[in-house]
């Protein structure tokens, strides 16, 4: 079996022999172990340009190009929903294009950002490589039922199955990064309750009446003053 | 008139103490030249209402824009390709550096907050630092008008060391916030006050410059002119007197001397075509940054001496001085779900909290010698890639917990003042020159037990107002040696080159005038004797205009 320890990942090339030797690992699944036993490959900095300092800012874009393959958005775009499924006028997350920006994300040029991608890009493989030990089908072949279940052992802090503690930090930024482009759409905008960069006129009219009514019952509810200035 | 000509004065930097100068003395009629190291700039350039999502990366801070794309900073930051600093071993330092025309004035908070009786003279009042030459009764005319020019909203609370403004100076605060409301139930009940903050942001139309429209975070720079920039004031008043040329791209590094020691211009380096190129005036105004000031002056020859220019005092450089800054943070279960409504309002402060515990610091009781005020932050803001903060577990659960958590976190910010000491001063590095073969600044920094005290003072009293009001720390506040702040980190660095009460201990008089040269002024933040928890910039504009109204009276005896 390849020691997944010395495999120093340069590049996506290298990212294939990784899974060769997660799919020797994966062996180990008939002990019920999965596919924990991972080491997590690094992965080469991108080299692309920046924004640079002076972008225009009115008119911006993205100079970096996008790097995800077709079939690591495919499970991003399933991961993504299952983070924040659509509810009522609210769309899933795959619908207002966050999984486009989480490639925008991995891809940048930038030290942040190459972190999270070293995250992503195995933790996609990580999801699909669970699932095949698992399922017997990559993760988007499973059942929600069955993606789930493997969500459910690395979604919750406090209840982090041992030995997944690394696919657990990627569901953490996975769901920070689903949760910061979702709710920065207008989509997102609408179900949070953000109604804000509306320039008015006239002065700034304060809290509505029905947002000071509330307030005012719960300051006096403990037993302090209601001032508004 | 073009830079080559020779001008009544000639102003080093844009930002505001140098537009302010610029201004000032175009008005009066004199010619000036302002020469800027950074490029054209106007906030048309502004992305006003842009949306997170139109930018790179949902306009997170990256090593190009550091404080997120739509700052309106550019080709400035932290770290400067072509431009390095350097710092003594065992010192951390960070210096931002905004190379453009109005320089940091176009992404400032805007927070105005004067200084009072105790900060001018604060050795008087506990044998700590030095007193400033001038009192506050001096300054509060000079405040009065500046403020009015600028436009400063706020209220007259008549707290201790927090003094009013003049009758109908200042403009009409904002309403709070329901979270600002609820501040103040919990700090009127533990007796630490929450009142309208100072900002100099118009609610009030002013010549040209249209009030806030309550969206728009200022930082973009704002092209409305609400928000106030020397770029939509000071810069285009000068030129509207037909008195002021500018040169932007003018990379300034020495004053230059005549034999008699008096300045005749400056030399600088013309960064589009790498000439070296001298600006010749009657009165030299340095406004290039605390920083870049002392730079200039260390950096000067002069003959026979070896410590720069008017440096006979040993001072230059020395006393630097930043705000003390830490934060905690803290969630309010009481807030949570609350009717939502438009909370952008100022995009800053409508609310904070100014230093309270004065008589118990006198007493003894407090065992720290100077104050601090406190920026509060919480409201529905516009929802970034943070959002997610502390949340747990996916799918509907996740949905209802981000609305629910949504607008009921507060933060706070101290922002304190500084002692000088023998520890922090920034000297020029002869072994290290930036891209134009300038040398470059070797900072040295620490804080003292004063600061470190100072922010354990903040975080007890803060905890005290949560635990008021029911809220939950976010986690437990660090030891203070861990929580305070970088050097330099909240960009407010004053004291290079302080104004003082003789030539021996300091290096200009209490018009901003060098003791060492009759025709060299400085108007920025480098002439602070002392760093107030106060942000500085309203006072380098009131210092700067009443050192300018001196600069104009001797131009006009003809004693310049």
């Amino acid at each position: 079996m390849t020691d997944m320890k010395t495999l120093v990942t340069i590049d996506r090339r290298v990212t294939l022999k990784w899974l060769m030797g997660a799919l020797a690992v994966g062996q180990l699944a008939a002990c019920g172990d999965g596919a924990k036993g991972l080491s997590w490959a690094e992965l080469e900095a991108i080299k692309a340009t920046g924004v640079g300092k002076d972008p225009d800012l009115i008119n911006p874009s993205v100079p970096w190009p996008l790097t995800l393959t077709a079939a690591e958005l495919e499970i991003a775009t399933d991961l993504v929903d299952l983070i924040l499924p659509a509810e009522g006028d609210n769309p899933a997350p795959s619908k207002v294009g966050v999984p486009a920006f989480i490639n925008e994300w991995v891809s940048a040029p930038y030290p942040d950002q190459h972190k999270d991608r070293v995250l992503i890009v195995n933790g996609l493989a990580w999801l699909d490589e669970e699932s095949k030990v698992r399922n017997g089908v990559p993760f988007i072949r499973a059942e929600a039922s069955a993606q789930k279940l493997i969500l459910d052992d690395i979604a919750f802090k406090d209840k982090v199955k041992a030995g997944l503690e690394k696919p657990a930090e990627f569901f953490g930024r996975a769901r920070s990064l689903t949760l910061g482009a979702y709710y920065t759409t207008r989509e997102g905008w609408a179900d949070i309750g953000y109604i804000g960069n509306q320039p008015g006129t006239g002065d700034y009219p304060g809290p509505t009446p029905e947002a000071a009514a509330h307030i005012k019952g719960i300051i006096e509810a403990m037993g302090l003053k209601y001032t508004p200035a | 008139m073009t830079p080559d000509d020779p001008h009544d004065a000639v102003v080093v930097g844009s930002g505001a103490g140098g537009a302010m100068a610029a201004w000032m003395l175009a008005k009066a009629g004199a010619s000036v030249l302002m020469l800027e190291a950074g490029r054209n700039y106007s906030p048309d350039e502004s992305p006003m209402l842009n949306m997170a999502m139109d930018a790179p990366l949902r306009g997170v801070g990256t090593p190009d824009k550091e404080f997120g794309f739509y700052d309106a900073t550019v080709d400035g930051g932290w770290n400067m390709p072509g431009e390095p600093y350097t710092m003594a071993e065992g010192s951390e330092f960070m210096w931002w550096r905004s190379r453009m025309l109005g320089g940091r004035t176009n992404h400032w908070a805007r927070n105005s907050f004067r200084m009072g009786e105790y900060d001018f003279k604060p050795k008087t009042r506990d044998g700590l630092g030095e007193d400033w030459p001038v009192t506050y009764e001096d300054m509060a005319p000079w405040y009065d008008r500046t403020e009015k020019l600028v436009g400063v909203y706020g209220s007259n609370d008549g707290l201790e060391n927090h003094p009013n403004s003049g009758p109908g100076v200042l403009q009409p605060p904002p309403k709070f916030r329901v979270w600002e409301t609820f501040l103040k139930a919990g700090g009127d009940a533990l007796n630490i006050p929450v009142v309208a903050a100072r900002r100099a942001i118009l609610t009030k139309k002013i010549d040209e410059r249209s009030p806030c429209y309550w969206a728009s975070a200022c930082g973009r720079g704002c092209s409305i002119g609400a928000a106030f920039q020397t770029t939509t004031s000071f810069i285009p008043w000068a030129q509207a007197t037909g008195k002021l040329t500018i040169a932007t791209g003018a990379m300034v590094y020495e004053v230059l001397l005549d034999a008699n020691g008096k300045a005749t211009g400056v030399r600088y380096i013309d960064k589009a075509t790498g000439a070296h190129k001298e600006a010749k005036g009657r009165v030299v105004v340095l406004a290039a940054s605390t920083g870049e000031t002392a730079r200039i002056l260390l950096n000067s020859q002069v003959a026979g001496r070896s410590e720069g220019l008017a440096n006979s005092s040993g001072q230059v450089g020395r006393n630097l001085m930043d705000t003390v800054g830490s934060s905690v943070s803290a969630y309010f279960p009481q807030l949570e779900g609350r009717p939502r409504y438009n909370e952008d309002g100022a995009m800053g402060l409508h609310a904070y909290i100014p230093f309270w515990d004065y008589k118990r610091i006198q007493s003894g009781e407090v065992d720290t010698p100077r104050g601090y005020h406190v920026e509060i932050g919480g409201s529905f803001g516009d929802p970034g890639m943070g959002v997610g903060g502390g949340l747990d577990g996916y799918g509907s659960s996740l949905r209802a917990d981000v609305k629910r958590r949504y607008g009921s976190r507060i933060g706070f910010t101290q922002r304190g003042e500084m002692i000088p000491n023998a520890n922090s001063f920034c000297s020029i590095d002869t072994n290290t020159k930036d891209r134009f073969g300038i040398p470059v600044l070797k900072f040295n920094f620490a804080w003292s037990d004063h600061e470190l005290k100072q922010v354990t003072h903040f975080q007890k009293s803060m905890k005290e107002l949560i635990d008021k009001l029911g809220g939950t720390l976010v986690s437990e506040p660090l030891d203070p040696s861990k929580a305070i702040s970088k050097g330099g980190e909240i960009i407010h660095e004053v004291g290079t080159a302080r104004m003082g009460a003789d030539a021996r201990s300091s290096v200009t008089n209490q018009f901003g005038k060098t003791w060492d040269v009759d025709n060299l002024y400085i108007t920025d933040g480098s002439v602070f004797a002392s760093k107030a928890h106060k942000n500085p910039t309203i006072t380098i504009m009131a210092l700067a205009m009443r050192s300018s109204d001196n600069i104009v009276t001797r131009l006009r005896t003809g004693e310049l």
